[in-house]
């Protein structure tokens, strides 16, 4: 599964490592993170992994492989 | 913050034994921290639309204040907390380890217990970790419901354990039963998986979400004004776009402003720039620090609380206290807990470590293991096995548990399943006595004999020469385990062997050392005299069970002494003494439940005890009682003592009513299945013998009865009285009579033996020789001996010739009325036992037994639909249901059934 998540905001690249398994481009207001997502697990682990980051999640979709 | 620890210790003024209540039951002291109400910084701005919505709250069930992190929602409940009276609102903090419900509920209690709410000691509290009586939560319920005044309870950071539908069930149940005494207030960033819509539809909600938790512009204004930088109503309300009222955001922002050259161009700039909020204005408030209070919060974000000199030895230096003491003052970041303890808020712990791993890539394990070390120093094992385990340093986590002592704790109470799984993830790799021995640990926890012994003496191999603290630490943890095994394979030498090195690594211990661990002794203690037991060292064994019992009381110790206190009360029965059986088991029974020991848990070894007196008077149905209790515990198929007495139980009931042809099979499976224990025990086996010999008689067939006795040849007193029973029912009264004359005099033995020597000898007396006086004044020493305990069963299965006799001595009948009731109407052979209570074929539903639950309060039809927010059709449904299912035509006759299936 492939997955694109985009956060409001412009993340710092240091921010960015929390989330190494995942791509990350920064585009006006927005980040966007994308890659390969295990499982449900590692889904709702990325999401809890946002929340507790103080950043806020605009969009969460799966990508074509 | 002051501890209002003064009111909850001292007895429960009933006689029963005191738990400490000021320590947790695994023995966190850090745990005051997670009760304590977070202080609210002068900073904080009250905002009277939510104060309402809170305190229209205290009219309704339940509250929810539901928001991301950082959403003000902790401040918002704990300024509104400050102003109620002590004794009206408690607080927790809850953690992950909390999914686990017994230990949810333990601290729950804990909770209230330490806000000046007096629950009272027969409510008891829960003793393993997964699991909590159900029973308990219902005296909760009631008696919250029976107070004059209502208790708020809080529970903060509740989304920690989101994913336990236990934990949510549970609450849902103390919360509906509670009725106007309970008012729960919830804090989290997701929903609870309560049922919200219906709580919803009754208006029994307050939904405080993240858009009321917002701020609105003008309090964004009043917020940075207190910060000192006064805001145009224009910037206000472009601060407040930009943070989208996110209540961190604004107070970073205020922070960062405020050490700002120029805080209005800072504003200016942030509202136009687009970076992510928290992670942009934390670096800019950080930036603003010194670099030594840089560095002391990106180490010190590890951690959940923290303390001065954990920090210095975090960083090195020594200027710990003046920088959490500004950071506090500045509101910046920590909040203090009190004990000179610290907590930094969650969100910049967070971001803060994604810092650290990028600045300091690879320190943070050494940080953990640094943290790791000094909260074992401090006594704080949990948060120190916490921080072992995080820094991948197994062999530290393993050398803290056994040096502490601890290994016990995998083994019972209520840290068990956590560390189990704590330890579940230890490297392979880990080696050296400490991780063979938590491996031994685990596996004997499990009921893997065979590996924990593999890692035991691998362990064993490599142990410590004597010398250290540490050293005889590790000597007494693997003796203990040596112990265990020895108990699971049968061997009372072993056991014992083990047992003396135990006394002799404690000889090398301090004494308050081995007083923290109670448990371990108590463990100790428990298996050595079970392994005594086994191999028939009576005495031996009930002088070791008796100091398990003595051994500490409180809950670490609550499991060891239940069981102790079974085997005791099988000694007592197999050497005939049913009055003092009984005592100990019924003292089992009640420490059981004192600590709220689920009935899965028990051992079962008490109820059989109970069954086995029970059979003895011919109380049968209380037998039955008993019976199925012990079957319904776990160690029923584990404990080869259990299963073997279940069998032979099994086998007088029936042969009791009647049906003795019945009870040859399952003592047969008896028999032919090997027991699991490796060393077989000497006695055990007899017992089997007897009762078949027993089943046989009484089916009328002595020669196989004889032919038991010839396959077998028995020793004790008790089995060569029955074989001389069988002998004369055979024909050979003279070879009977041989038997009981070689007995030797009684010494030693209960009254239940004696009575079975006596009418022994009379029946063989009075069949061999005819001399009805010499028989008759055997019968009158039974008869007395027996009548204290009401022991029926002896006299019952006697066979006719006790008819003759006395009804040639009618003046015996009439004096030993106790058993001349019982006497008279003599079952006629084989009749079927009366119906039992059939198990159901199709079992209740949840709400079914909902429904159930208020049919036995004498609820009508009407009164339930509206408790249960139902149709009166639905109930009614619901009705036809569970009288189809309990095959009841009536509600009595449902409720009785239930009862009877022990549904209710």
């Amino acid at each position: 599964m492939r997955y694109e998540i985009r956060v409001d905001g412009e993340m710092s690249d240091e921010l960015a490592t929390a989330f190494p398994e995942l791509k990350t481009s920064v585009v006006p207001t927005q980040t966007v993170l994308y890659g390969p997502v295990d499982d449900e697990a590692h889904l709702y682990g990325l999401l809890v992994r946002f929340q507790s980051l103080g950043l806020r999640v605009a969009e969460f979709r799966r990508i074509p492989d | 913050m002051s501890y209002r620890s003064g009111s909850h210790e001292g007895s429960d003024g009933r006689g029963g034994r005191v738990v400490p209540v000021g320590v947790t039951p695994d023995g966190d002291p850090v745990l005051a921290a997670r009760l304590t109400v977070p202080t609210v910084p002068e900073t904080f701005v009250r905002r009277e639309r939510l104060v309402e919505q809170l305190a229209e709250g205290a009219g309704r069930p339940l509250t929810l204040v539901n928001g991301p992190a950082g959403a003000g929602k902790t401040l918002l409940v704990a300024d509104r907390v400050a102003a109620c009276e002590p004794g009206t609102v408690a607080w927790l903090t809850v953690e992950s380890q909390d999914s686990a419900p017994g230990v949810f509920w333990s601290y729950v209690l804990h909770a209230l217990r330490h806000h000046g709410i007096a629950v009272p000691e027969y409510i008891r509290g829960p003793a393993r970790p997964g699991e909590v009586d159900h029973s308990l939560l219902a005296r909760l319920a009631a008696w919250l419901n029976g107070r004059d005044s209502r208790v708020i309870l809080v529970l903060d950071e509740f989304d920690r354990v989101a994913g336990s539908t236990a934990v949510a069930d549970e609450l849902q149940f103390v919360l509906r039963h509670a009725g106007d005494g309970l008012r729960l207030v919830i804090i989290s960033r997701t929903e609870p998986l309560l049922p919200l819509h219906r709580y919803r539809a009754a208006g029994e909600l307050v939904d405080i979400r993240a858009d009321d938790l917002a701020f609105r512009a003008e309090e964004t204004a009043a917020l940075v004004d207190l910060h000192g930088l006064p805001l145009s109503a224009e910037a206000a309300r472009t601060l407040t776009e930009r943070t989208e009222g996110w209540a961190a955001g604004l107070r970073l922002c205020a922070l960062a402003a405020q050490r700002a050259a120029d805080p209005e161009s800072f504003l200016n700039d942030f509202e136009a720039g687009h970076s992510t909020v928290a992670d942009f204005l934390l670096g800019e408030v950080l930036r603003a620090h010194p670099a030594e209070t840089q560095d002391l919060l990106l180490r010190t974000s590890i951690l959940e609380k923290t303390h001065p000199d954990l920090a210095n030895a975090l960083t090195g230096r020594d200027d710990a206290e003046p920088v959490l003491e500004t950071l506090q003052r500045t509101n910046a970041f920590v909040e203090p807990l009190g004990h000179s303890w610290y907590r930094l808020h969650s969100l910049f712990a967070e971001i803060l470590r994604v810092h650290l791993r990028v600045r300091h890539p690879g320190l943070e394990p050494e940080l953990h293991r640094t943290a790791a070390e000094w909260l074992s120093r401090a006594g704080l094992l949990d948060e120190a096995l916490r921080h072992a385990a995080d820094a991948g340093d197994w062999e530290l986590a393993a050398a803290e548990l056994v040096g502490h002592l601890a290994i016990g704790r995998l083994l019972t109470g209520l840290a068990a399943e956590r560390l189990d799984g704590l330890f579940a993830q230890m490297a392979p790799e880990a080696s050296g006595p400490a991780p063979d021995l938590v491996r031994a640990a685990r596996e004997l926890a499990h009921h893997d004999v065979d590996r924990g012994v593999t890692y035991l003496r691998r362990a064993e191999e490599n142990l410590p020469e004597r010398g250290t603290d540490d050293a005889a630490a590790v000597r007494l943890s693997c003796a203990v385990l040596r112990v265990l095994a020895a108990r699971v394979v049968g061997s009372a030498d072993l056991a014992e062997t083990a047992a003396r090195d135990a006394a002799d690594a404690e000889q090398d211990l301090p004494a308050d050392r081995l007083e923290r661990s109670p448990e371990l002794t108590a463990l100790m203690l428990t298996d050595l005299g079970s392994a005594q037991l086994w191999a028939g060292r009576f005495d031996a064994a009930r002088a070791t069970l008796s100091a398990a019992v003595e051994a500490a009381q409180g809950l670490p110790t609550a499991f060891p002494r239940h069981e102790a206190l079974g085997r005791l009360a099988l000694i007592d029965y197999l050497h005939g003494r049913p009055g003092q059986a009984e005592a100990h088991a019924r003292d089992a029974v009640a420490e059981a439940e004192r600590s709220g020991l689920p009935v899965s848990y028990r051992t079962g070894m008490a109820q059989l005890v109970l069954a086995a007196v029970a059979v003895d008077r011919y109380d049968l149905t209380a037998a039955e009682e008993h019976l199925d209790l012990a079957a319904a515990t776990s160690a029923a198929a584990r404990d080869p003592l259990v299963a073997v007495e279940l069998a032979i139980l099994r086998s007088r009931m029936l042969v009791a009513r009647g049906d003795s042809r019945a009870a040859l099979p399952a003592l047969d499976d008896m028999t032919r299945q090997p027991l699991v224990s490796a060393e077989p025990s000497p006695w055990v086996s007899d017992r089997i013998a007897m009762a078949t010999a027993a089943a046989h008689l009484a089916d009328g067939d002595p020669k196989a009865a004889v032919k038991v006795f010839e396959e077998q040849p028995l020793h004790s007193p008790e089995s060569r009285a029955a074989e001389a029973r069988a002998r004369l029912a055979a024909g050979d009264g003279e070879r009977a009579l041989r038997i009981l004359d070689g007995l030797p005099e009684p010494h030693d033995q209960g009254p239940a033996v004696d009575v079975w020597l006596l009418l022994t000898r009379a029946q063989v007396v009075e069949a061999t020789t005819g001399d009805s006086p010499a028989a008759e004044g055997l019968l009158l020493r039974a008869l007395a001996a027996a009548r204290p305990h009401q022991l029926r069963r002896p006299f019952l299965e006697a066979g006719p010739w006790l008819g003759r006799l006395l009804r040639r001595r009618p003046a015996l009948a009439r004096e030993h009325t106790w058993l001349t009731g019982a006497l008279a109407p003599r079952p006629a052979p084989a009749p079927r036992r009366e119906e039992p209570a059939r198990p159901l074929t199709e079992p209740l539903s949840a709400r079914e037994l909902d429904v159930l639950e208020r049919l036995a309060q004498l609820m009508s039809t009407e009164e339930i639909a509206a408790d249960l927010h139902l149709s009166v059709n639905t109930v009614k449904t619901h009705l036809k249901s569970i009288y189809r299912k309990l095959a009841a035509s009536r509600r009595g006759e449902a409720v009785r059934r239930a009862r009877e299936l022990g549904l209710l």
